[in-house]
């Protein structure tokens, strides 16, 4: 656990005034700080349970477009989706979201060494050449985790597309509005009995939805959880894709 | 209590352990956990709720079902509440409305006397003229007609929103929707039954079905623990829906919180509202619809009155007459308005107990007795329809209970789509020609027996489930013959030469207008609502609708069904403001530097959806701290978050082409580590963006695009080509980059000690260049531009790096004292060196040639968007420039964007910028004029604030550093 | 509130999408006389019937057509643009081949 503050690193949430404010400690993830859990809740474990959010907007992300981009992340050992809208387990744990027949957006895994996305990175000269183009998603896009049991009917009361958990499964993606701002929506369960939801919209919205997310998430009790927690929730080998 | 309350099992809402006191127009009161404010006060013997909106009659109870205007009160933070549907609370503070003076005296009622001087369009005819005459009038008509009082104190709650989704919603929970709820779970649909009473059951709460009295209850029992018993149903009392929109989306409405539902299928099982008979004092306290008094009686356990009479144009009055008995109410006899009446086993067994009943014979009128209440009512024999024998028989009784009929639930239907028509054997309006996935199912549907309704909405819920798939069996499209027994009486209203027989008691509203106003030449239904108001009111014409219709076919010669009803829009019952807001949401973007320009005492102003530093500083010292910053810049160095500035990656072999067809300008042979400006028009030619492009690389460049209009440049862009088919991807990269431009003759001096790996001299990196490299560690783009014509660099950062970046750069020119300038500074600094601003100094008609643009047109292009308007537009002389100029005089006040420039009293052009030049020392502008008045040392006449004119003299563009020498150095 | 159904994202609720106006295939910007142009860029069609019409997921700036009948406001079919446009436009082959027919 690190107790460096933020303004310490080259690369800061739009969110750590409001995590400091909120008690985060913080620790060390791909060169810059992540909120680790909060003082104050002593079962951050069961908040996440129940409802919980993250803001892992410091966590290295990358997306390709392009009408190569496929084929040239097939070279990459990259597992894709067969269609749009569908989120992939990667071997390294990370997470592959096609966003578009032609565009995909990766996240890494929440424990660390996921491999794949430093690869691709050192590769985006290459990849341009094959009409792979790179784009900054650890930058445009910020990235929150909703999570636990009310996590789906705390997305009923700000977004228009159905996301029970009967309706919206494992690994589907839906790029929509949520709290009437665009954002790309993917649920991946850390733990089986522990829904995830994804969220990414633009970066300067992050204080709004991360606000307006917190405000929907009060009749349900809901608190911010940190990284740790957020580990504990998910299992230490990623499962075969399927 | 009072001994107005009956016992058990009357009363099915009532909590009776748990009093509560509650006071009216003063008066301390006591009811039950479960009344409304109206049952609470109907226990206590207070008829007396209200005055009429015109005359200021005295009023009751109508509906008990919220369905009328009389039961309006003023809550303290609440004016206009339903009495009839509001729940009664502990401590609750209830006052009259719209009286002069008091309740029980209210010196306006005088109007009454006056009515044949306030005929159908009085207003309109009285106070128009002379011209400006309506304005006077105005306050004076409001205050007599006021409808309660808004607390201005009042804090509003938290209101919220949910979207919900089902596969069928049941709208409306008597006997058909729960049945209807009930056979579509069966087949393990989503269901959503949703209603606007405090418990399901609708009628079978309140009517009698069976001359015993407990078929109702024993099934409305079953039905609920059915419901109770079904996990795929979900059951919303004290929920309406508001309105039907577009694929069966319904907004419902429960508490504070407005439900966006979306339903694969609808079901309307919303029944039908009891219509009054029209004579003459058929407003008074004690007249009232056969359903308002059962369901005091049953739902509220007050006994409505002591001495009953029962007008009947159908059965079910005998039934009402049954409960009234049961009730321990006198019935002094039935006013039966058919002349062969068909009973049934409930009126027979009425019948049976020896109420006399007056067959053929309807109430003239009502008589009004102490304290305006009812106290009697004239019975005479029908002659033909609507006209009574001379002399009747006066029958003294306090209570009128009127059962001639309905209309179904027909708004929300009408607002899906469906239409209304009129049958005339059944005198009744019923309804058809419905939309796909969207059905009708019992009293709405015309159904009227429990076992026909029970059956008719199954059948429709499995018409339902058919579609969805859920099972596949055949349905009839009709159960059988809507039954033969209408219960509407096809002609319950009776005139009287003294009037008073009122139609829409909303508006006071009596046969008389009705009639005049489509003598007026108001014909259509639509144009007498508006004429004469009726149907306008609170209850939006649930009671008065049917009456008018008939009313104004007979006066027109038309059918009922030609005639129809207005339209019925939503909402179905009002909406407060809150459940429309719901939660506050204001999606504002900031940039990851945010805070820093707060901490710096910035004042935000928001430039479309971002937060901008508009200055530093205090509020009070705004125009000497722009000054301080426009000073710094030209003077020192200054640095600006420039963050919202549009971004976008276009890359591909054909990138450098792409940007040929979208800009104005010439951009295949545009060098490597090169910027160029670029131009945006659209397909008439009309400027509609700009920016620079930047060639990052031979298939690469990263354009920049204005803060508003980045998002409709990029989709502008992708539209194209989907029809193009470039080899080019187009990624909008605007929030994934943060901006900082560092300004000022200083500026290099600071950049150099954070900037390691870009020699930033003039020769190697060159005005119009573009690098990329490193600023305090952190890997940046670097672009020579400056819109404020210094010496300038703009850095771009990924934008989790922006706040260091801005710490960095403070921290590099402190020994210079660099300082934040924000949008104001900007503003003057652009303006003083000419440059514009789209969206500001250009509108919907500006052509590259009117804002000076035409170098940046390059012709020899077989093509750019736009560039065949612009030939065309090339042939025609100009009609307007945009110029600059300066206010020499200081005397005069400063013009602002939009202020007109006049030749003698014509319009000739408008000012877009203006602000004072702390550089110059005097206001400079830019406006557009007519091409004579365009030369430098015209003098131009601009019409500023409050009519000043103020001369201003035309000069050469830029106000300042004319030979751009500043920004290349 | 109406629902569309993008091609790439399926049935959502219409505030998600923007309109892009009436679909017609643009005239040779450089050969078509000045009357057609001008129809072209400032007339509307504004048919009671079938038309063909620009739509754009806003949420992926995803562009496709959708046919709407504008009396019963029913869309009748939504597709990807790329039905419609198969291959690459090419001004410039377009001058040279203008070039000719002088």
């Amino acid at each position: 656990m690190v107790s460096a503050s933020p303004e310490h690193h080259l690369r800061r949430s739009q969110l750590y005034r409001i995590h400091q404010s909120a008690g985060a400690y913080f620790e060390d993830q791909d060169g810059t700080l992540s909120v680790s859990q909060y003082a104050g809740n002593a079962d951050e474990l069961g908040q996440a349970r129940r409802l919980g959010l993250a803001d892992l907007s410091t966590l290295s992300r990358i997306g390709f477009k392009g009408h190569g981009a496929p084929a040239w992340l097939h070279t990459q050992g990259v597992l894709l989706p067969e269609q749009p809208n569908q989120t992939l387990l990667q071997t390294d744990g990370s997470l592959l979201l096609r966003l578009s027949a032609q565009e995909v957006l990766i996240l890494r895994a929440l424990h660390p060494a996921s491999a794949l996305i430093t690869q691709l990175q050192n590769q985006v000269s290459s990849a341009a050449a094959q009409h792979a183009y790179v784009l900054p998603r650890a930058d445009s896009h910020c990235w929150l985790a909703l999570t636990g049991e009310y996590a789906a009917q705390t997305l009923a009361k700000i977004c228009g597309v159905d996301m029970r958990l009967h309706k919206f499964a494992q690994g589907d993606v839906a790029q929509t509005s949520v709290a009437r701002v665009n954002a790309i929506v993917t649920r991946y369960a850390l733990e089986a009995d522990t829904p995830c939801f994804y969220i990414l919209c633009d970066v300067s919205l992050a204080e709004f939805l991360w606000v307006s997310l917190i405000d929907t998430m009060l009749e349900f009790g809901g608190q911010p959880i940190g990284l740790a927690t957020l580990r504990q929730l998910q299992p230490t080998k990623p499962s075969s894709p399927s | 209590m009072t001994n107005n309350r009956l016992p058990l099992p009357f009363g099915s809402l009532l909590d009776r352990e748990s009093t509560v006191n509650f006071s009216f127009d003063g008066k301390p009161y006591r009811g039950f956990m479960g009344d409304s404010i109206a049952s609470a006060l109907a226990a206590n013997n207070q008829h007396l709720l209200s005055r009429s909106f015109k005359y200021h009659r005295p009023r009751g109870i109508l509906t008990m079902a919220g369905q009328d205007a009389n039961t309006l009160v003023q809550l303290p933070a609440n004016p206009n509440a339903l009495a009839d549907r509001e729940q009664l609370r502990n401590g609750m503070t209830v006052t009259a409305q719209n009286v002069s003076g008091s309740l029980e005296r209210d010196w306006r009622a005088v109007l009454g006397l006056f009515s044949r001087f306030l005929p159908v369009g009085f207003y309109y005819k009285a106070f128009f003229k002379p011209k400006g005459m309506w304005e006077k009038w105005v306050p004076i008509i409001r205050k007599s007609a006021g409808l309660g009082v808004i607390d201005e104190s009042h804090q509003p709650g938290y209101f919220d929103k949910q979207f919900a989704f089902y596969d069928i919603a049941v709208i409306g929970a008597g006997p058909a929707g729960m049945a209807a709820a009930l056979q579509a779970a069966s087949t393990g649909a989503q269901v959503l039954l949703v209603d606007e009473n405090p418990q399901l059951g609708g009628s079978l709460n309140y009517a009698r079905l069976d001359a015993e009295g407990n078929a109702a209850t024993a099934l409305l029992k079953k039905m609920r623990s059915d419901i109770a018993a079904c996990d795929n149903i979900v059951a919303m009392t004290d929920a309406v829906c508001n309105g039907w929109f577009a694929d069966n989306w319904l907004p419902i409405i429960q508490g504070s919180r407005l439900f966006k539902v979306r339903a694969n299928q609808v079901l309307m099982c919303v029944g039908a509202m009891e219509q009054q008979a029209v004579f003459r004092n058929n407003d008074l306290p004690g007249v009232m619809m056969a359903s308002a008094a059962q369901r005091l009686m049953r739902l509220y356990a007050v006994r409505p009155g002591n001495r009953a009479v029962v007008l009947a144009g159908n059965n079910d009055g005998y039934a009402v007459a049954l409960d009234l008995l049961d009730a321990g109410v006198e019935v002094a006899a039935i006013v039966e308005l058919r002349a062969q009446p068909k009973y049934n086993k409930v009126a027979n067994a009425l019948l049976r107990r020896g109420v006399t009943v007056h067959t053929g014979q309807a109430v003239y009128q009502a008589l009004k007795g102490k304290r305006g209440r009812l106290t009697a009512v004239d019975v005479r024999k029908i002659v033909s329809q609507g006209k009574c024998a001379d002399t009747g028989e006066i029958i003294h009784c306090d209570l009128l209970c009127m059962s001639v009929g309905f209309t179904p639930t027909y708004q929300l239907i009408c607002q899906a789509g469906g239409q209304l028509s009129y049958d005339d054997d059944s005198a009744m309006f019923s309804l058809n020609q419905l939309p796909a996935n969207f059905h009708i199912a019992g009293s709405v549907n015309g159904y009227w027996q429990l076992d026909t309704v029970v059956a008719d909405a199954q059948r429709a819920a499995m018409m339902a489930t058919n579609t969805i798939g859920k099972v596949d069996v055949e349905v009839p499209n009709t159960i059988a013959e809507p039954d033969a027994d209408s219960p509407n009486f096809n002609w319950p209203i009776f005139a009287h030469p003294k009037g008073k027989e009122f139609v829409d008691f909303d508006e006071d509203l009596q046969i008389a207008d009705i009639v005049n106003a489509t003598q007026d030449g108001y014909d259509h239904v639509q144009l007498l609502k508006r004429y004469s108001t009726c149907g306008m009111g609170p209850s939006q014409g649930r009671h008065s609708a049917l009456a008018t219709a008939r009313l104004v076919a007979a006066s027109t010669n038309k059918t009922v069904a030609q005639t129809g009803v207005t339209t019925a829009r939503p909402p179905f019952a009002p909406e407060t403001l809150g459940h429309c807001a719901g939660r506050s949401f204001y999606p504002a973007r900031r940039t990851n530097m945010h805070y820093r320009h707060l901490e710096a005492g910035a004042q935000m102003l928001q430039a479309g959806v971002w937060y901008r530093p508009a200055y530093y500083g205090p509020v009070g010292a705004a125009q000497q701290c722009i000054n301080n910053e426009v000073h710094a810049v030209r003077n020192n160095v200054g640095l600006m978050d420039v963050s919202t500035l549009g971004g976008l990656e276009v890359r591909g072999t054909d990138a450098a082409e792409f940007l040929n067809r979208i800009y104005t300008f010439a951009f295949i042979k545009q060098p490597m580590g090169k910027t160029r400006y670029a131009l945006m028009t659209n397909e008439a030619g009309v400027v509609i963006d700009d920016g620079v492009a930047c060639r990052v690389s031979e298939h690469h460049f990263y354009v920049t695009a204005s803060t508003g209009g980045v998002d409709q440049a990029f989709q502008s862009m992708l539209k194209w080509n989907a029809q193009w088919q470039l080899d080019v991807d187009i990624a909008n990269v605007t929030s994934a980059w943060c901006g900082i431009n560092i300004a000022g003759p200083n500026a290099r001096k600071v950049l150099q000690k954070v900037c390691p790996d870009i020699d930033l001299s003039n020769t190697a990196f060159p005005f119009l260049g573009f690098r990329e490299g490193h600023i305090a560690a952190i890997p940046a783009r670097v672009i020579r531009i400056g819109f404020v014509g210094e010496l300038a660099f703009e850095i771009h950062v990924p934008q989790h790096n922006g706040e260091a970046l801005w710490d960095a750069l403070m921290k590099a020119g402190d020994e210079q004292d660099i300082k934040p300038f924000g949008v104001e500074a900007q503003r003057v600094l652009r303006l003083e060196k000419g440059h514009i601003i789209i969206g500001q100094d250009t509108d919907a008609m500006s052509n590259p040639m009117e804002v000076q643009m035409s170098w940046a047109i390059a012709r020899k292009k077989p093509f750019f968007v736009g560039s065949r308007s612009l030939i065309e537009l090339g042939k025609m002389p100009l009609q307007r420039t945009l110029v600059g100029f300066v206010v020499n005089d200081p005397q005069a006040p400063i013009p602002l964007e939009s202020h007109l420039v006049l030749q003698g009293d014509q319009m000739v052009g408008r000012v877009t910028s203006c602000n004072y030049s702390p550089t110059l020392g005097k206001p400079v502008g830019l406006a557009y004029v007519p091409l004579p008045a365009a030369e430098p040392g015209c003098k131009i006449v601009i019409r500023a604030a409050d009519g000043v004119l103020v001369t201003a003299e035309v000069v050469t563009l830029p106000f300042y550093d004319p030979d751009s020498l500043r920004q290349e150095v | 509130m109406k629902l569309l159904t993008c091609p790439l994202n399926g049935p959502r609720n219409i505030t998600e999408f923007s309109y892009g106006g009436e679909f017609h295939h643009a005239p040779d910007s450089r050969t078509c006389d000045t009357k057609r142009w001008v129809e072209y860029v400032f007339f509307h069609d504004n048919q009671a019937g079938n038309v063909l019409e620009w739509w754009c997921h806003t949420a992926t700036s995803y562009w496709f057509l959708a046919e709407r009948n504008t009396v019963t406001d029913t869309v009748l079919r939504t597709f990807p643009a790329s039905e419609l446009f198969k291959q690459r436009v090419d001004f410039a082959t377009q001058e040279s081949s203008a070039k000719n027919d002088k």
